[in-house]
Formats: C-alpha cells, sequence, structure tokens
C-alpha cells in the first residue's frame, strides 16, 4: 500500500497524470496485482511505464514486457524483469532518436517499438535509418524495421536483410507483402538453400519470391494475387468464394 | 588567378555579405572569382519539371479516393485487439478449405497454415496453427505477445493418436512472440517458429511474422 | 516575401487538411521551384533523382501532413522531408556525379563549354566530398541564396554553426578550384 501512495506521489509530483504514460501505467500495476504479483513489484513497473509515457515513448511494448516477465515468474526473478524494462526504456530511446534523425516528426510509436526491437537484435542506427528512408510511410517503416529483424533472426546477415526490404519498398511492394518475407525465407530453407546462398542471391539484386509465388523474385516479379486472400481481390472474391 | 587555396578570414566575410570594409584587393579578386565560379555552377542546375507536380497530385488524388488519409495513424496509434465470433470461426474453416484449392502451390513451399478471410471487422486477422508434439503432457497452451502472455489464454487440443497438440489462433498481419507451455509450468519454444529470439530476460521465445497470405515454417 | 509565403502556406495547409485536396498542388508547385535546385544539388547534379526524390518527399508530406503541428511553418516541415528524401535517395542509390545532366546554355563557346564544365565539374565533385551538413549549408546559401537567418529558421541550427559549415565547404571548395587554374 505504501508503494502504491508512492507511485501516485511521484507521478502526480512529476505531472504526469494527464501524461500519455499515466494511464498505461495504471493499466499495468492493476493487470499485474489482478494476476497476484506483489504491490512492490507492479508499483515499479508502473513507475517506468509512466515515465516512459512522459518522454512520449510508447508504452505497449513495456506492459507487454511486464506481463511476460511476471508470466514466467517461476524461472525470470523480478528484479530481472525491471532491469530489462529498463533496458527496453534506453533501446526505445535510441529508437525514437534513430527516427527522429531519419526526419519522422512525430515518431509514431510503433515505428519507436520496431527501430527498437531492430537495435536490440543488432542492427546499428544507420541501417535502421537506411531502412525507415526506403519506406514511404510510418507504417510502412514499421513493417521493414520488423521484417529485417525477423529475417536476421533467421539468421540472414543483416546487409542482405536491410537490402531485401528496401528493394522491396523501392519496387514499390506494399508493406503487408514485405510481411511474408519470413515465410519465404522459410521456403527457400525448406528447399535446401543455405542462408549464405540467398543472402548472395539478394545482394546481387534478387529479392524473395512471394512464397506461392513460382520463381524467385527478381526485377519486377511481383508476387501473384491469389484472389480472396489479400489485394483488391479480397473483397471480390469473397462474395464470390462465400456462395460456393 | 588569385592563387589562393584558401580563402581569407576578410573574404569569407565578404562572401556572407558583411560589409566590405578594408578587405584588400587580393581577397576580394579571390572572393570574386570564387562568387563568380559558384554562380556559373548554380545557373547549370535544373529544376525538376512539371511532371512532379502532375505524378504527384495523382498519387495525392487516389489517395482522397481511397481510404481516407488519417485512417493509417489511426490504424498506427490504436489498439489492434483481435476477436473472433465462434461462427465466424466456422465460416472461416469452410473457406480454409475453399483456399486451399485457390492457393498456387509450387513444390517445397507450401502454407502450413492457410488463411481465411473472415468477416469485414476481422478482415486483417489471418488463421494460424500451432501445433506440438508432446505426447506425454496433460496440458499445453499458448502464451504470446498475442494474449497478453497469458498461460491460462489459448488451450491446444490432443490427438492421442499422434501425441500431437493443436490450436488454430486468429492473429493480425506482424510479429508475434510466443512459447507453448506444458503443464502450466514448463514454457518450451517452438522448434517451428520462423525464429527463436532473446526475451530480454536471458531467454528465448519464438517468433512468427504472420502474413496477409499465412504463415510457412518449417 | 518569407512572411508571406508562410502566411498562406498555413491557410493552404488546413484548407487541404478540411479536404480541398487540390489545392495541394500549388504547395507542390511553389515548393519544386524553391527546392528545386537545392534537391538537384545534393543528388551530384541529377535532375531526374532530384525529380524522383521530391516526388516521393511531396507525397510523403501529404500523407502526414495532419502531422503538421504548425502550419505557419510548413515550409521548414517540408524541408526536412525533402531533405531527408535526398539523403536517402543519395544513400539508396550511391550516385556519382551526373554531369552530362547539368545543363549547357546553348550561346557558350565549345571553349568557354569545356572551362564552365570543368569548373561545374570540380564544384559538384567536391560538394559531393562534403559532410551532408556541409553540402546542405553551402547549397542553400550559394545555389538558393539565402541568408543564414533564413537558413537558422529552415534547418534549425544556430547561424554561427552555418557560417562555420559554409566557411568549411567554401575551403574545401576554393582548394579544388585552385587546383584547375
Amino acid at each position: 500500500m505504501r508503494h502504491s501512495f508512492l507511485v501516485i506521489g511521484l507521478v502526480a509530483a512529476g505531472g504526469m497524470l494527464a501524461s500519455p504514460g499515466a494511464a498505461a501505467a495504471q493499466d499495468v500495476r492493476a493487470q499485474l496485482l489482478e494476476r497476484g504479483a506483489p504491490a512492490e513489484f507492479a508499483d515499479q513497473v508502473a513507475a517506468i511505464v509512466a515515465n516512459a509515457g512522459a518522454e512520449q515513448l510508447p508504452t505497449e511494448p513495456l506492459v507487454s514486457k511486464a506481463l511476460e516477465g511476471w508470466a514466467k515468474r517461476a524461472r525470470v526473478p523480478q528484479g530481472r524483469v525491471i532491469t530489462a524494462l529498463n533496458q527496453y526504456v534506453v533501446r526505445l530511446q535510441t529508437g525514437r532518436d534513430i527516427a527522429v534523425a531519419a526526419g519522422l516528426d512525430p515518431v509514431p510509436g510503433p515505428v519507436v517499438a520496431a527501430a527498437a526491437e531492430a537495435v536490440g537484435r543488432g542492427m546499428t542506427g544507420e541501417q535502421v535509418e537506411e531502412v525507415m528512408g526506403s519506406a514511404s510511410e510510418p507504417q510502412a517503416a514499421a513493417t521493414g524495421l520488423t521484417v529485417a529483424s525477423a529475417l536476421m533472426a533467421q539468421g540472414l546477415e543483416a546487409e542482405a536483410a536491410i537490402r531485401v526490404v528496401g528493394d522491396a519498398f523501392r519496387r514499390g511492394r506494399a508493406p503487408e507483402e514485405v510481411l511474408e518475407f519470413p515465410s519465404a525465407l522459410t521456403g527457400l530453407q525448406a528447399q535446401g538453400e543455405d542462408m549464405a546462398q540467398i543472402a548472395r542471391r539478394i545482394m546481387q539484386g534478387g529479392g524473395l519470391p512471394s512464397p506461392t509465388a513460382p520463381g524467385m523474385g527478381g526485377r519486377g516479379n511481383r508476387p501473384q494475387t491469389v484472389p480472396g486472400i489479400s489485394g483488391e481481390g479480397q473483397k471480390k472474391k469473397k462474395g464470390a468464394s462465400g456462395g460456393q | 588567378m588569385s592563387g589562393k587555396e584558401r580563402l581569407s578570414p576578410e573574404a569569407q566575410g565578404y562572401l556572407d555579405g558583411e560589409p566590405a570594409g578594408d578587405i584588400g584587393p587580393e581577397d576580394r579578386q579571390a572572393a570574386d572569382q570564387f562568387e563568380q565560379a559558384v554562380q556559373a555552377y548554380a545557373g547549370r542546375l535544373q529544376t525538376p519539371d512539371a511532371s512532379v507536380d502532375r505524378a504527384v497530385m495523382a498519387a495525392v488524388r487516389a489517395e482522397a479516393r481511397g481510404p481516407r488519409r488519417q485512417s493509417v495513424w489511426q490504424w498506427l496509434v490504436s489498439p489492434h485487439p483481435y476477436s473472433v465470433r465462434p461462427a465466424l470461426v466456422a465460416a472461416a474453416a469452410v473457406a480454409l478449405i475453399v483456399l486451399g484449392r485457390l492457393l498456387i502451390d509450387i513444390p517445397g513451399i507450401e502454407f502450413g497454415d492457410r488463411p481465411a478471410q473472415l468477416a469485414p471487422e476481422a478482415q486483417a486477422t489471418i488463421l494460424v496453427r500451432f501445433e506440438l508434439r508432446a505426447p506425454d503432457a496433460d496440458r499445453v497452451t499458448l502464451a504470446g505477445s498475442f494474449n497478453e502472455w497469458s498461460p491460462e489464454g489459448v488451450e491446444l487440443v490432443r490427438n492421442s493418436a499422434t501425441g500431437m497438440w493443436t490450436a488454430t489462433v486468429p492473429l493480425e498481419p506482424g510479429q508475434h512472440e510466443y512459447l507453448f507451455v506444458i503443464d502450466g509450468s514448463q514454457w518450451i519454444p517452438d522448434p517451428n517458429a520462423h525464429a527463436q529470439v532473446d526475451d530480454g530476460f536471458g531467454q528465448a521465445n519464438s517468433v512468427i511474422v504472420v502474413g496477409p497470405r499465412g504463415v510457412v515454417r518449417s | 516575401m518569407s512572411e508571406m509565403g508562410s502566411q498562406s502556406d498555413a491557410v493552404l495547409v488546413r484548407r487541404i487538411l478540411a479536404g480541398e485536396v487540390e489545392l495541394y498542388q500549388v504547395l507542390v508547385e511553389r515548393y519544386r521551384l524553391e527546392f528545386g535546385r537545392y534537391a538537384t544539388a545534393m543528388l551530384g547534379g541529377d535532375v531526374d533523382d532530384a525529380a524522383d526524390a521530391q516526388q516521393e518527399a511531396f507525397i510523403r508530406a501529404y500523407r502526414s501532413l495532419a502531422s503538421c503541428r504548425e502550419p505557419e511553418k510548413f515550409k521548414a516541415w517540408l524541408f526536412r522531408i525533402v531533405s531527408n528524401q535526398c539523403h536517402n535517395t543519395r544513400r539508396g542509390r550511391r550516385k556519382h556525379v551526373r554531369l552530362d545532366r547539368v545543363q549547357d546554355p546553348p550561346d557558350e563557346s565549345t571553349q568557354r563549354q569545356l572551362e564552365a564544365n570543368e569548373i561545374g565539374q570540380a564544384i559538384q565533385t567536391a560538394l559531393d566530398d562534403l559532410t551532408t551538413e556541409q553540402r546542405e549549408a553551402f547549397v542553400l546559401k550559394h545555389v538558393e541564396g539565402y541568408s543564414y537567418a533564413e537558413m537558422a529558421a529552415l534547418l534549425e541550427v544556430g547561424e554561427d554553426a552555418l557560417k562555420m559549415r559554409v566557411h568549411r565547404a567554401r575551403d574545401e571548395l576554393q582548394r579544388r578550384l585552385e587546383g584547375l587554374r
């Protein structure tokens, strides 16, 4: 109880009650308590979330990470969760700074979160900026970063991951199409190709194929639109397939 | 000509538009020559023509006719809870079969998890199938970023003949981190995920990236 | 001019956001011309790259017009987008100097054309070797003819720092030009 008053006092003193993080802080605190977390831990988390919100950082990833940490309590001590959250805040700050340097103003939360994640997975600031620069709008930037990070986590070297995403955007591919790249990469591996081969081909200008399209994704090889599944054909075909 | 490799502070000031003051003739000549060369260069630079205006306006008009301009921003800042009514899941199951026929198959690359178009209000939701072989488990659930890491969230169903546990979960396109939870306590990564990443606590989470057409996993 | 311009920009921005999409063309034409040579100079003298960069920047600006919080400062806001797009285009395409794209006035004698080309080439090469900040400051000062006060408002950088960038750029250019003489 003492701690909750402390947090409320801190929040009020900082003039944060009206800040974007205040509601998220209250919410995560309530959720943690509801899940049986001790008040002290919930208060510490709430303070981190409130401060991040006051800094205009996105709070959603922090809330998710805190709930994850508590869910894994059997093998993750609470102190470790707090440390991880503080480290996450630093990555979010870095992500925001990179986005601002890239000319985004204001920076939407999803872009900050995606940039933070990319940094966390080993992308340099310059590489993050490069992916952002290849996207035509913030949603695409966030998706591009997420996909490039995922490709790296799959084992593709950073340069190739960034290249394939950037080339796709430059060729006019929509962010939704780029979301299919991790599946395409898995598909190629299933066909027996190794990462080095795939990376080499990407760096020579070949892209990744759509998982449902035959052949390799070279220049102009747009993924085939499957009626009823994606793109403009969706609505029309939906009506048609619905009648089958 | 002027023979100066560097402009003097006076010449720099002169080029900055400061009063000529007591700038010497030599510095002044260097500054004038410099200015002349730069102006000749600048005069040759071309300005993009009106085709830029036409291309921009074509794109702008297309956007203005299409989805509302702010929808992207609203989409970005608004939460995306997925909710699928049970009836829709049944409808989606039918759609899965239909889509299975529609998909173009190529050898070696197939969607293990066929996506389904649900209802207009759930259009962004894709059905993704999770499976884990755990013949000795009594209970398997799925906890991840999509259900606030609640170990109670998604129950997998056991096929007693094969020892496989499966669940089909509606997910939004994008990246999701998750783990299987066996018997409420053992957290297990998904060997079929796109990747395993550091969870920030010194352990690993599984990651899948859901595209509009579903997920291909190993 | 800038005061009038910015007021009129703000009015236009508000009307566009209220639904008068066609008015965006006024802003596009205004700033295509105003930032045109800047973009060309920043992109190695290649007017086609400049057109691509401007096109992308203007479309991007339209998409995020609602986030332009101070329509009175639309020009500076748009400049940041154009400038950023130029940097990205430059980085993405790794362009080299394209002086074949820098047009010659038709009335010059061949000899003078050659000389002017050589000088133009030396300046563009030197510009391309500067840091981005120095190149940008130099181009705004000498190609677009802005005062330091205008540049400071546009770039949100102090006048002294801008002077220093321009002076360094001039020194480097002067060194190259002397090499030709």
